[in-house]
């Protein structure tokens, strides 16, 4: 049940891309406002069906927070990047990262619900993932993973907008902000993002000292979260005591989203053990 | 600001160390080899790969130590010359950060005063002198180091809140000194084992797992139970070892372990890793006699015991029981000396039946594997005792809480890094003709939206305070 709602949840974002899209081509705030509204509606719903799922592993006896594999993982991670868009768009009073943000979010939940290779049934907990650690863990992480896709979408907004010599002559980049904004912006979400991935990197590390008996066991999921971290303490150590701004800053922030990305799902074609995130 | 500071320095080796381009060199440095420790395999998997190498990569991979990067001296020798350009930045900026922790500005500065938006400077009704009082008693509640300066109509206030925030930085910095510490004082004091017990067996020993070479426990440990619990799905729910801790013979403490829940006995943690199955030392035969008063009779005997042939005066043993033998599953060998002729010995499978239907006749063309060698007597094996092994990984690390320590003042350096700032207020107090005006201005090492905010929140605050102040006084 919660599966086919999550699953109808995928085109309710898709909608609000749409509406988003509308707003930034024909430029009518009117669209933006039913983009959000739609936004707000997907992300009831998407919480509501997850509160669901959570309620029927009960039922199943089974009962454990829907963390547990790649598609309630995939599930999350949409949850975190339309709940932590929403603020930044209730913070900027701004709509055009929405165009940039909503298809990262669309597209998690089409592969969660629609890719072959994903099992969308609730399954028991293996013994490793008993752990009262499993739901902080993934919350730092994937709020930090959110945070990073939204610095990615606004160095994208970044790098387009640069292309807007001429005082907005092209329809599509008048209503991206101006790069200073962006640019703060993008450093706010990569210090919180830095937090949160830190936050993720202590709490796993614990958790895999009881659990594996190591605070660190270079597993490429644990040295691929590392890499990421090196990535973006690099970014901050660059903007921060270097004075680096905008291009450059934009480009590293999207190497940097690369590796979050191959951290998320790279890793599962090396061999390692987190092995539950990979079905 | 720090390239500035570079130049200044006259020793080369200080400048190379202190420069900001050699930490972000460093750390994309330090990724770009994680990432090929995650593609080249490391370790126990590098075995296969190994193999298909030629001999001159194979040479320069190991004399890279490119199978074990994360302990190779390099790697090691990279992190050193990260914690050593951490340090040296940090002495480096130590004059700078510490200036602007002392620093006083004068109260009777206009430069701030410049470019404020109109709400942040207002009339006031009220005498100056008890406008002043009124402003100052309410800034030195909510600011430190207020300081003041009067002449005849002007009075100036200046305050701050969080200098400490500067040093912020030196906190993360710190923290990943601790960090490092912790994993130095863990590879040097501590060790990583493993050890398989099978039930009811003990040991004081455990094999180091990079060299698998023993350690001693310096205490003896028992497991006395092994458990496996699965789902309704047959996915396993839950591994358990219970453990008995003993030292010179006597018990010292019982516990249990299970996957997130380790042992934990005189600093050594014992952890569930993995489980298997060994023979025990018993099994049961089913033994037909096709003599002169053919019997049928079952019984169970213990490996190496003599036991009775029925409806006999010889002996037979059973002198080894193998889980798996020639891989065709678990067997036993029979052992039978008589009174009077050869000994026989025979192997006797378990899974007899479906052997023969695969190989028909191969158990009787080999006396070896005849399990009616000995006439008139035909052995079957109905089952063998079978226990399990809990295997256990073992570890004693004291640079742990070192870790942990580090990992509390990280956050916390982060939010003060990040979240908090050192905010400086300037406050004017003008004599004028209709009345007093309060003009504030403010300046902040960062987040300029939130000293905006404050100054605003500050403004209203002052006014309600005056105003409330007046009507008291009325």
């Amino acid at each position: 049940m919660n599966s086919i709602i999550l699953s109808y949840i995928t085109f309710v974002y898709f909608g609000a891309f749409f509406f988003y899209l509308l707003m930034m081509v024909m430029r009518k705030e009117i669209f933006g406002k039913i983009a959000t509204t739609i936004c707000v509606l997907g992300l009831a719903g998407h919480i509501f069906a997850v509160v669901l799922r959570w309620v029927e592993s009960y039922k199943l006896g089974i009962g454990h927070a829907p963390f547990s594999n790649l598609y309630e993982s995939l599930i999350f991670f949409s949850f975190t990047i339309i709940l932590l868009y929403l603020i930044v768009e209730w913070r900027t009073k701004n709509r055009s990262l929405g165009v940039f943000v909503t298809p990262l979010a669309f597209l998690a939940m089409a592969y969660a619900s629609f890719s072959p290779n994903i099992n969308s049934r609730i399954q028991p907990l293996v013994p490793a993932l008993k752990s009262n650690w499993l739901i902080t863990h993934v919350i730092t992480c994937f709020f930090g993973y959110a945070a990073f896709g939204l610095s990615f979408a606004l160095s994208a907004m970044y790098l387009l907008k640069r292309l807007d010599h001429n005082g907005g002559s092209r329809f599509f980049l008048r209503l991206i902000p101006d790069k200073g904004i962006l640019d703060d912006l993008n450093y706010q979400m990569v210090v919180i993002g830095f937090l949160m991935l830190t936050l993720g990197i202590i709490t796993g590390s614990v958790w895999a000292h009881s659990a594996w008996g190591s605070y660190w066991s270079w597993d490429p999921k644990e040295t691929w979260s590392l890499i990421t971290w090196l990535i973006y303490a690099a970014v901050l150590h660059s903007r921060l005591v270097r004075g680096w701004r905008g291009r450059k800053i934009a480009i590293l922030c999207m190497i940097g989203f690369s590796c979050v990305l191959f951290t998320y799902f790279g890793v599962n074609y090396l061999a390692g053990l987190h092995s539950y995130a990979k079905s | 600001m720090s390239a500035l500071e570079n130049q200044k320095h006259p020793n080369p080796v200080w400048r190379f160390f202190c420069s900001v381009r050699l930490t972000i060199v460093l750390l994309i440095l330090l990724a770009l080899v994680s990432i090929a420790g995650t593609l080249i395999p490391q370790r126990e998997a590098s075995m296969a790969f190994a193999r298909n190498l030629s001999t001159v990569n194979l040479k320069i991979f190991l004399a890279l130590d490119l199978f074990d990067i994360y302990h190779a001296i390099w790697f090691r020798f990279l992190i050193g010359i990260l914690a050593l350009n951490l340090i040296i930045c940090s002495i480096n900026r130590f004059p700078g950060v510490w200036k602007r922790f002392t620093a006083l500005p004068r109260p009777d500065r206009q430069k701030p005063f410049e470019d404020q938006p109109g709400e942040l400077s207002f009339l006031v009704d009220g005498e100056w002198k008890t406008v002043v009082e009124d402003v100052e008693q309410v800034f030195r509640k909510k600011y430190r180091r207020v300081r003041a300066k009067a002449s005849n109509d002007v009075h100036y206030l200046t305050g701050e809140k969080g200098r400490f925030t500067h040093f912020g930085f030196y906190l993360v910095h710190l923290s990943i000194l601790i960090i490092i510490a912790g994993a130095i004082v863990g590879s040097i004091f501590g060790f990583e084992a493993y050890v398989n017990i099978v039930e009811g067996g003990q040991v004081d020993h455990a094999n180091r797992t990079s060299s698998m070479a023993p350690i001693a426990l310096g205490f003896t440990v028992r497991c006395d139970r092994f458990s496996v619990e699965f789902y309704d799905n047959g996915t396993p729910k839950e591994y358990r070892s219970d453990l008995t801790f003993l030292k010179d013979g006597k018990t010292l403490a019982n516990m249990s372990t299970r996957v997130n829940h380790p042992a934990r006995f005189q600093g050594i943690t014992f952890y569930q890793a993995s489980y298997g199955m060994v023979v025990g030392d018993h099994c049961r035969l089913k033994i037909i006699y096709a003599g002169s008063t053919p019997t049928t009779s079952v019984i169970e005997v213990k490996r190496g015991v003599q036991t009775l042939l029925p409806g006999s005066r010889d002996h037979f043993q059973v002198a080894d029981i193998r889980e798996n033998f020639m891989n065709m599953g678990p067997a036993v060998l029979i052992r039978i000396q008589p009174a009077q002729g050869q000994e026989t010995s025979f192997w006797v499978f378990q899974n007899h039946d479906e052997i023969e239907k695969q190989f028909p006749g191969l158990t009787h063309k080999f006396i070896k594997l005849n399990p009616s060698a000995f006439k008139p007597y035909t052995f079957i094996l109905r089952d063998v005792d079978t226990r399990y092994y809990t295997g256990l990984q073992i570890a004693k690390d004291p640079g742990v809480s070192l870790v942990w320590a580090g990992c509390f003042l990280m956050v916390g350096g982060f939010f003060v890094t990040f979240f908090m700032s050192h905010r400086r207020i300037w406050i004017r107090i003008t004599r004028e003709k209709t009345g007093t005006r309060i003009s504030l201005a403010g300046s902040a090492s960062k987040n300029p939206v939130g000293i905006e905010r404050e100054l605003s929140h500050l403004a209203r605050h002052m006014q309600d305070h005056v105003a409330r102040k007046g009507r008291e006084a009325a």
